[in-house]
């Protein structure tokens, strides 16, 4: 009788304190970093922070279907372009002044901010850069000429079997670069915010950049069925003397042993700098979560603190958001490189009008490698098809 | 006698089972469907106990299987295709007004009067009472003492708002202990028998240790959507103030509802509106949203909800000149690709079923398993390994190794027009012909062999016994499958995506649009991917549409084939 009655009595607490539990989505580079951060978080407050591991492509859509039903995590962990849709839905809880904000890049607060609020907690910021294999590579490319001599010599030192440069040639992201380079940009920034009526991607700078992938097609330094996995996986493997790709692959080819180097993106023309997106990750609340409170609590009293986001960011190693967390890992040269490259890019619009812009673009380049359009066509073509879409 | 008890008691389980669903429906909202469940749950008793019911016994399960999965999803489908459900529409109007009225976001804090409090706990011997505990506020300089708050506003089982009064001490039931008007010095507050001990107040190193347990046991679930009331009207609640310390503060909300006169048809009529407080101004409700006017005169995005919007999401079908565009050439490719996918398969799979049909044959069971392979290998699976390993431009088997051994010029697979369609056609066709192999060899066998023997008296050569008995014989089994056939190609979404995503792209569309594009992939495009987000609304009013066209193919095939009157017979 007595062990019947303790059981239920553990089974009521176990009740209760079912009722408080804590909800992270994260996807997989988060999830042990965040279980230790969990227990602790527990230990502390008695309150269960569950971590689960969602594809980090499906975080967004999973929290659309989950979150207006009252059923989704209490915290998800993503990129700051989710903001504008999330915010338009109404599943995002602002988050309000805390005592560490001041400890804040501006570029990764402002990248959260919609409409005046703050949506997010930031932790990494992330931009694409030159990363050269330096057994092929000594000295990374000053410029797209450069890239391009370098490129050729290793194709035809290797017959192919090493290839030169690889970048995914028809994925807006990894253009990006030349095409600010060059002067375009995607909504005019204006002190009101962004202008989405005002698109900058066939403008003259654009339709430069487009011609100069279709340069690079032509003097075959870039093939057009190039993929993230191709490049990905011939780096790794060694094959691959330059490759365009972000903070979040190093690790990777650390371990997979190969001699890198990371550098800023070649200058298109001398004098001009090449300007990758610059994208956040951070911290999200769920506005129908029961447990709103709590969960800033988490955030704000907990992962913003600077101990913890040196820990994530030794998890994850990518740009610290945190001003005081990025001059204890100064001395790594690839966070340095990386932050370099970054200092010359432009947040990724996070309106959500942005939507219209991946799809369109990445056609349009598709349409120019493949030769199916002319840059100017394609571009143009592009514009309009965003514009008819915004309207 | 025990088969009796048992049914009954099975039947009472179901009852109870239904009900009990049909109470958790209702309890969170969801009234149409839980209706449903009442109303069969009457039926299903209804035909068990009526014995004029008693075929319908056997159908009841069925009728519970195709209200849940069928007929209620085509409800939803219908209903969504009338509404703006998507991207800033997500919530019912009542939620988003809910949200402007008592969410604690939509308060501003005003003035900054000195709030300090300290808050009190019951306890059990030595075990903390978190759901009994009081509050004592210190607000310019009156004490007053305030209970746990109580919900006044609910929305199923979610609280909307609690309140609580805010009591002077001195006209309370409650004794302090010390009488001191310092907060600090209070250790105890008594009524009667009951004594509360201190617990936590933000001022007080001590107590502060308690932080996390006050924030997760008591503010969790008392305080945060609660607002206590002053005897003057005003009202405080919890609030994380700039320097992250979580502390009390003077609010007003917002937004109020308000009613206005206003004309429409020249008739006065009484509109319930949403007022901002501050302002004064009604807030600007336009294709279901809510817009606030800012000091600059601005309007401000606040909160959408899901609007009915009559035909418009069919009309933009008709009319937005992004549809209508390339929607002809893609209905045409998406009728070849389902007509060529059932005649191609059906042209693989019939030959290999009339082989392994043949007696003579060896070793039938081996080439049958094997054959039935692709059929067997998840979709997935097979259209990765497809599009990555075989068609790769670079990289795959074909374009590398096959392609330059023959001597011919390598196929850009992913990014012709004309080889892109051929490589979903041949992917499909690759994982279809199992299908179609099977049924013929189902139907081959149930053709009697007596048949074949007359006509081999009567001299009919091999061929024209295929034409004459086989095939005729055949179709008529095997013709409403492939109809069916047709109409699963018609929709095959998951060859398309995972093959080449619709692509490549057709130049000068501004949608987004590629070859191989068929209705469904591209009725995805727009609806999920292309905008703003989601469009839930255009999505249910094209699968609408589609639903007609591919009824109305299948019964023109029906027809065609003289199908129904074969069955009919």
């Amino acid at each position: 009788m007595r062990k019947l009655l303790i059981v239920v009595v553990v089974l009521m607490t176990l009740a209760i304190f079912a009722q408080t539990k804590l909800t992270i989505w994260c996807s997989e580079k988060q999830v042990d970093i965040l279980q230790r951060l969990a227990e602790e978080f527990k230990a502390k407050y008695g309150v269960t922070v569950e971590v689960q591991y969602v594809n980090f492509s499906d975080i967004k859509p999973k929290f659309l279907t989950a979150a207006p039903e009252g059923q989704g995590a209490d915290i998800i962990v993503g990129a700051h372009d989710w903001v504008g849709e999330l915010v338009a839905n109404g599943l995002l809880e602002p988050i309000p002044n805390f005592a560490d904000l001041t400890q804040f890049f501006s570029s990764g607060l402002n990248a959260f901010s919609y409409g005046g609020k703050l949506y997010g907690l930031p932790y990494a910021l992330e931009a694409i850069a030159l990363i050269y294999n330096k057994d092929y590579v000594p000295e990374p490319p000053k410029t797209v000429e450069d890239m391009i001599k370098i490129a050729k010599e290793i194709d035809a030192e290797f017959a192919g079997e090493v290839r030169g440069l690889i970048f995914p040639a028809t994925t807006f992201y990894y253009v990006v670069p030349f095409i600010f380079g060059y002067g375009g940009y995607v909504f005019k920034d204006t002190p009101s915010g962004l202008d989405v009526t005002d698109i900058g991607l066939a403008n003259e700078g654009a339709i430069k950049a487009a011609k100069l992938l279709k340069r690079l097609v032509d003097e075959k330094v870039v093939d057009p069925a190039d993929n993230y996995q191709i490049m990905d996986s011939m780096f790794k493997e060694g094959k691959a003397g330059m490759i365009i790709n972000g903070p979040w692959a190093i690790k990777d080819y650390r371990d997979a042993g190969i001699d890198y180097g990371v550098a800023l993106i070649p200058e298109p023309e001398p004098g001009l700098v090449a300007r990758p997106f610059v994208g956040v990750q951070g911290f999200m609340v769920n506005a129908k979560s029961t447990n709103k409170l709590l969960a800033i609590e988490f955030l704000t009293n907990f992962i913003a603190k600077r101990d913890t986001m040196y820990r994530l960011y030794l998890a994850d190693p990518r740009l610290p958001a945190r001003k005081d967390v990025l001059e204890l890992v100064k001395d790594n040269p690839d966070v340095v490189a990386f932050t370099l490259s970054a200092g010359n890019g432009i947040p990724m619009p996070n309106v959500p009008q942005m939507g219209f812009v991946w799809g369109a673009m990445d056609d349009a380049l598709n349409l120019i490698v493949n030769g199916k359009a002319t840059p100017e066509e394609a571009m143009k073509n592009a514009v309009e098809r965003i514009k008819a879409q915004i309207q | 006698m025990i088969k009796k008890l048992l049914s009954f008691s099975f039947i009472g389980l179901l009852n109870v089972f239904f009900f009990w669903i049909a109470f958790f429906l209702f309890n969170n909202a969801y009234y149409a469907l839980g209706a449903l469940f009442l109303i069969l749950v009457f039926l299903i008793d209804f035909f068990i106990f009526n014995p004029k019911g008693y075929p319908y016994r056997y159908v009841a399960p069925a009728l519970v299987l195709l209200t849940v999965l069928v007929i209620y999803p085509i409800y939803f489908t219908v209903k969504t295709a009338f509404t703006n459900y998507g991207t800033g529409h997500y919530m019912p109007k009542e939620e988003a007004i809910e949200r402007l009225l008592y969410d604690p976001v939509y308060t501003y804090e005003v003035g900054n009067e000195a709030v300090e409090y300290k808050l009190f706990i019951a306890y059990d011997g030595l075990i903390p009472m978190y759901d009994d505990f009081l509050i004592l506020f210190k607000i310019e300089g009156t004490l007053f003492i305030a209970e746990k708050p109580i919900p006044i506003k609910k929305k199923g089982k979610d609280v909307l708002l609690s309140e609580a009064q805010l009591i002077p001490i001195e006209s309370s039931t409650y004794q302090r202990v010390p009488q001191s008007e310092d907060l600090t010095e209070i250790r105890m507050i008594t009524s009667g028998e009951k004594t509360y001990r201190a617990f936590y107040s933000p001022q007080e190193e001590f107590l502060r240790l308690n932080a996390p347990l006050f924030k997760s046991r008591i503010a969790q679930f008392y305080l945060q959507k609660s607002e206590f009331v002053h005897p003057n009207g005003n009202r405080y609640a919890l609030r994380i103030d700039r320097t992250g310390e979580w502390s009390f503060a003077r609010i007003e909300r917002l937004y109020r509802l308000d009613l206005m006169q206003t004309l429409e048809n020249d008739k006065p009529r009484t509109k319930l509106i949403v007022v901002n407080n501050k302002t004064n101004r009604p807030l600007i409700e336009r294709e279901g949203s809510f817009y606030d006017v800012n000091e600059k005169n601005e309007e401000v995005y606040l909160i959408g909800y899901i609007d009915f919007v009559g035909w418009k999401n069919f009309l933009r079908i008709l009319r937005d000149p992004r549809i209508t565009g390339p929607f002809f050439k893609i209905f045409v490719w998406t009728f070849l690709w389902a007509l060529l996918s059932v005649v191609l398969s059906l042209a693989v799979g019939l030959p290999f079923a009339l082989v392994l049909n043949d007696p003579k044959l060896r070793g039938r069971n081996i080439y049958r398993t094997l054959l039935i392979i692709p059929w067997a290998i998840p979709v997935f699976i097979s259209a990765l390994i497809w599009r990555n390993g075989l068609f790769n431009e670079s990289y795959g088997v074909i374009n590398k190794f096959l392609l330059p051994a023959l001597g011919l010029p390598i196929i850009r697979w992913m990014n012709d027009p004309f080889w892109a369609r051929v490589a979903v056609l041949l992917v499909n066709v690759w994982l279809t012909y199992p299908y179609m192999m099977t049924i013929s060899l189902g139907a081959l066998q149930g053709i009697p062999y007596e048949l074949y023997e007359a006509a081999m008296i009567d001299g009919a050569g091999k061929f024209r016994r295929f034409t004459s008995i086989t095939f005729p014989l055949l179709m008529a089994v095997i013709a409403p499958l492939l109809v069916s056939s047709f109409a699963f190609s018609f929709n095959n979404f998951t060859i398309i995506y995972l093959i080449t995503a619709g692509g490549p792209p057709i130049p000068g569309s501004t949608t987004p649009t590629g070859y191989t594009d068929i209705l469904i992939s591209y009725v995805y495009k727009l609806a999920f991917q292309a905008g703003t987000g989601q469009d839930f609304g255009l999505a249910a009013a094209i699968s609408i549409l589609i639903f007609f066209l591919v009824g109305g193919i299948s019964y023109v095939n029906f027809r065609f084939s003289g199908v129904f009157e074969e069955v009919g017979k």
